[in-house]
């Protein structure tokens, strides 16, 4: 009896783990199932926009991207770095005649004053494409809007900080020589009033500074950027060409020109006797201040940057017409701000 | 439910078993099996696309081929290849993905699209222009055809090696899903497969255990052992069926056993007592014979005295040796059957009637005799002993007058037969003695040879039982009483 009831007790025991096993399996499968069919339900967007920028990788850019495709998103719409996605380097000439092919719903461009550029943002207007164009301008197209950093705004805080130094700092040459790195390839104006700017400012200043400070000479320098490695190479010339020509005071204007110099200074062992206002706070550069190789650096709000791009955009589609100047905040950061500067952004974060 | 499945007949619950198997051990193949479709079409999808990609990319190196061609030669069979080849890439580019997606893929699958639009649109003005002999222009729209033919190119290159890459990556992920499910299948169609084989086990043994245990039985009893248990009938099915069988063949073996034992015993306790009986019987006439040589002799010889007698004239004479002859006769005559109380009684007094001729009247026997006992059947030569024991051993040597007592009364069912005397009586150990069948040492003298021995074991055969005699003394000199108890009815009707 005890034997019948225990044989009796087991089959419902072993019927019971063939079930579970047998649940167990189709379980599995049903999850394998899903793991293999998952579908792509991706989000979709009513807008399709296209940033073009020279060298897309670097920091400053990826910044900008980022913030431009958090806004983007937020208005129904997507924007794209379309660089990225080929193989190979494409002018950005190129990649507008794509952008246009493609029947992008905007392109934003750091286009400048370039003739061929002017007529791709002619040749998206007529497309029905509105053109937004990105720190530097081409004025005279059909561009929808310009969004960037008040450029005399900037070459004046330069000219401040060149003064600053002239002010508080050792120099060994007669005059202080003051070199302003601009793009040779880029007609930018935007460049050019900087340089401007900064020239007005040393200048105004001079009543003022008689007697307190050495003479200011300013000087031009061309960086070519019309390839991968020519901003190093150039960078390189400045050093190269003896040591009294080396400049006291390197002022750059792109993230590329001021890593270029810090390294170059580093290596050149001048560091403390060439000075380096730099641009863009990337993390290289926050630490060439901490450690004292670039004097200070502009910081520019790329988050703004990339939100007025989108903003303009999305007003133009909503209103049909939006502001022709966006202008981002630029802060100056040097060792005094640095540390708090860190902080803020790992708040940020 | 149980009991149901109990009910069923052995072929259907083993058939029932491996069905059941079979069908499990089915299903798991065949979710392993849809398992595996499913990645093959999976891995089908993920290539599908790629290949889309090569052929679109090979149609329009056709419509960019013929273009040219036609530009070069402007024959209308190159027209015609444009045409054709045109229109099959503007055929397979409209399949192409139309959103704007957070896919990477997608979103250049639709620049891809539109791109083909405005390279087809460009192709088609460069044809028109060149129809119509418009050479500044066509060049101009050509060469903006070939820049965008290469931007197409590039595109699709990219989308390609993007798409590849994201193949293999879902494809790596699949097949270690796919490694996970086979282990995990295997894992359990394992286990399945073990515990399938316990579950068989444990139920043909359930099956099969009632069949041991009757197999053990049969054992048991072709040993020749009928006390053993019946196995008990678990199911309905056939095992049950012969089971039930069994328990019935063995019960009736065991009855049937046990009535031919009963009868045996009866057969031999009947001849037990038969032949006591005529061993006690033979002795007694062993024993008498040994007393009177030759009665018939002995009849003849008294016959002679009793005639010479009433010839002389001695009546009294004659009368004594007449009764003395009837007394011997009876013994000889009756010895060996059963007789009735009348009979005895009447032996009893030509025994007395003798005994007052030889001792001059000396014992005063009294009768009070129920007539209707008279038929009664008894053992011979019971009472006359009993009497002679009272003389001897009784009222021989008293000095009073004795006297002797026969009553015979019914008690019941019971005929009584009470001898008493007055006589010397008995000690309490005589009386045990007695009762206990062992006569007195001297006994044997002066008597016709039958002691109390003997009577008591005769009547007691013939009874049946025990309590069918009864010796009783108040003490020595205060007389004894003997009783004999006889069934009325068997007597009658035996």
């Amino acid at each position: 009896m005890n034997n019948k009831k225990f044989n009796l007790i087991s089959i419902w025991v072993i019927t019971g783990t063939l079930a579970v096993l047998t649940g167990l399996l189709l379980i599995f499968f049903i999850a394998f199932s899903g793991s293999l069919s998952s579908p792509h339900d991706d989000v979709t967007y009513g807008k399709y926009y296209v940033l073009i920028t020279d060298n897309p990788g670097s920091s400053f850019w990826q910044s900008v991207y980022s913030s431009a495709l958090e806004e983007a998103k937020e208005k129904d719409a997507y924007v794209e770095m379309i660089a990225e996605n080929l193989s190979g380097d494409y002018a950005m000439t190129d990649l507008m005649e794509m952008a246009i092919a493609a029947r992008a719903d905007g392109i934003i461009v750091t286009a400048g004053e370039a003739d061929g550029m002017t007529e791709l943002i002619e040749k998206a207007y007529k497309a029905g494409i509105p053109v937004i164009t990105l720190l530097n301008d081409n004025t005279n197209s059909e561009r929808l809007s310009f969004v960037g950093v008040g450029n005399y705004n900037l070459g004046k805080e330069y000219g401040k900080l060149i003064i600053d130094m002239a002010n508080f700092r050792e120099f060994a040459g007669e005059t202080i020589d003051v070199t302003v790195l601009l793009d040779a390839g880029s007609e930018d104006s935007g460049q050019n009033v900087l340089a401007a700017a900064i020239q007005e400012a040393i200048e105004k200043d001079i009543p003022d500074a008689v007697g307190r400070h050495k003479p200011i000479a300013i000087s031009l320098e061309a960086v070519d950027a019309s390839n991968n490695f020519s901003v190093e190479e150039s960078v390189r010339k400045l050093f190269v060409s003896g040591k009294e020509n080396i400049p006291d005071i390197i002022v750059c204007l792109n993230e590329n020109d001021t890593n270029s110099v810090y390294q170059a200074v580093v290596d050149y062992n001048e560091v403390g006797r060439v000075n380096i206002l730099g641009y863009y706070d990337s993390d290289a550069i926050l630490k060439g201040i901490e450690r004292d190789v670039i004097r200070a650096t502009l910081s520019i709000d790329t988050g703004q940057l990339g939100r007025y791009c989108i903003d303009a955009l999305t007003e133009y589609y909503e209103t049909g017409n939006t502001s022709q100047y966006f202008t981002a905040d630029s802060y100056v950061i040097d060792k005094t701000n640095v540390g708090e500067y860190r902080k803020g952004e790992q708040h940020d974060q | 439910m149980i009991n149901k499945i109990k009910g069923l007949p052995l072929r259907i619950k083993m058939t029932g078993i491996s069905l059941a198997v079979n069908m499990l051990v089915f299903i798991i193949n065949i979710v392993l099996l849809v398992a595996m479709n499913r990645m093959s079409d999976r891995i089908d999808t993920v290539y599908k696309a790629n290949l889309q990609l090569n052929e679109i990319s090979a149609a329009i190196k056709d419509v960019q081929d013929s273009m040219t061609e036609y530009l070069d030669t402007k024959t209308s069979d190159s027209l015609e290849d444009y045409y054709r080849s045109a229109q099959s890439f503007a055929e397979m580019t409209e399949v192409l993905g139309d959103e704007i997606t957070d896919s990477r893929l997608g979103r250049m699958e639709r620049s891809v699209k539109n791109m083909s639009a405005a390279y087809l649109d460009e192709v088609g003005q460069t044809v028109d222009a060149k129809r119509g002999r418009n050479v500044e222009k066509y060049r101009t729209r050509y060469e903006e055809a070939t820049r965008l033919y290469g931007y197409i190119n590039n595109y699709i290159y990219s989308l390609n090696n993007e798409r590849f890459m994201d193949n293999t990556e879902s494809y790596r992920e699949m097949l270690t899903a796919f490694r996970r499910f086979e282990l995990f299948g295997n894992l359990i169609m394992g286990a399945v497969i073990f515990t399938t084989a316990l579950l068989i086990l444990n139920l043909t043994s359930n099956l099969m255990r009632p069949l041991r245990s009757l197999a053990g039985m049969a054992d048991e009893v072709a040993k020749g052992n009928f006390e053993i248990s019946t196995v008990p009938a678990e199911s309905d099915d056939e095992i049950g069926v012969v089971t039930r069988a069994f328990n019935k063949m063995v019960a009736s073996v065991q009855d049937y056993i046990e009535k031919i034992r009963q009868s045996a015993e009866n057969e031999r306790i009947l001849k037990e007592k038969e032949l006591m009986m005529e061993t006690h019987l033979k002795d007694a006439q062993l024993k008498y014979l040994q007393a009177q040589i030759n009665p018939h002799f002995l009849f003849n010889t008294l016959n002679a005295g009793a005639q010479l007698a009433m010839m002389e004239g001695a009546d009294r004479t004659y009368e004594y040796v007449q009764v003395m002859s009837e007394f011997f006769r009876y013994n000889v005559k009756k010895g060996s059957r059963t007789v009735t109380i009348g009979e005895e009684l009447e032996l009893v007094d030509n025994y007395i009637y003798i005994l007052n001729v030889r001792f001059s009247g000396d014992i005063h026997y009294e009768k009070d005799i129920d007539a209707s006992l008279t038929d009664v059947e008894m053992p011979s030569m019971i009472l006359q002993p009993i009497v002679e024991n009272c003389v001897n051993h009784g009222i021989r040597e008293m000095l009073g007058e004795g006297k002797i007592k026969m009553s015979v009364y019914a008690l019941d069912d019971t005929a009584c037969i009470r001898i008493e005397d007055n006589g010397a009586g008995m000690d309490e150990e005589t009386v045990e003695r007695l009762r206990n069948g062992r006569p007195a040492s001297d006994e044997k003298k002066d008597s016709n040879g039958i002691g109390m021995d003997n009577v008591y074991a005769r009547l007691k055969l013939f009874a049946g039982t025990d309590d069918c005699f009864s010796i009783e003394s108040d003490g020595p000199g205060k007389g004894s009483r003997f009783t004999i108890y006889l069934d009325i009815k068997g007597s009658r009707y035996r």
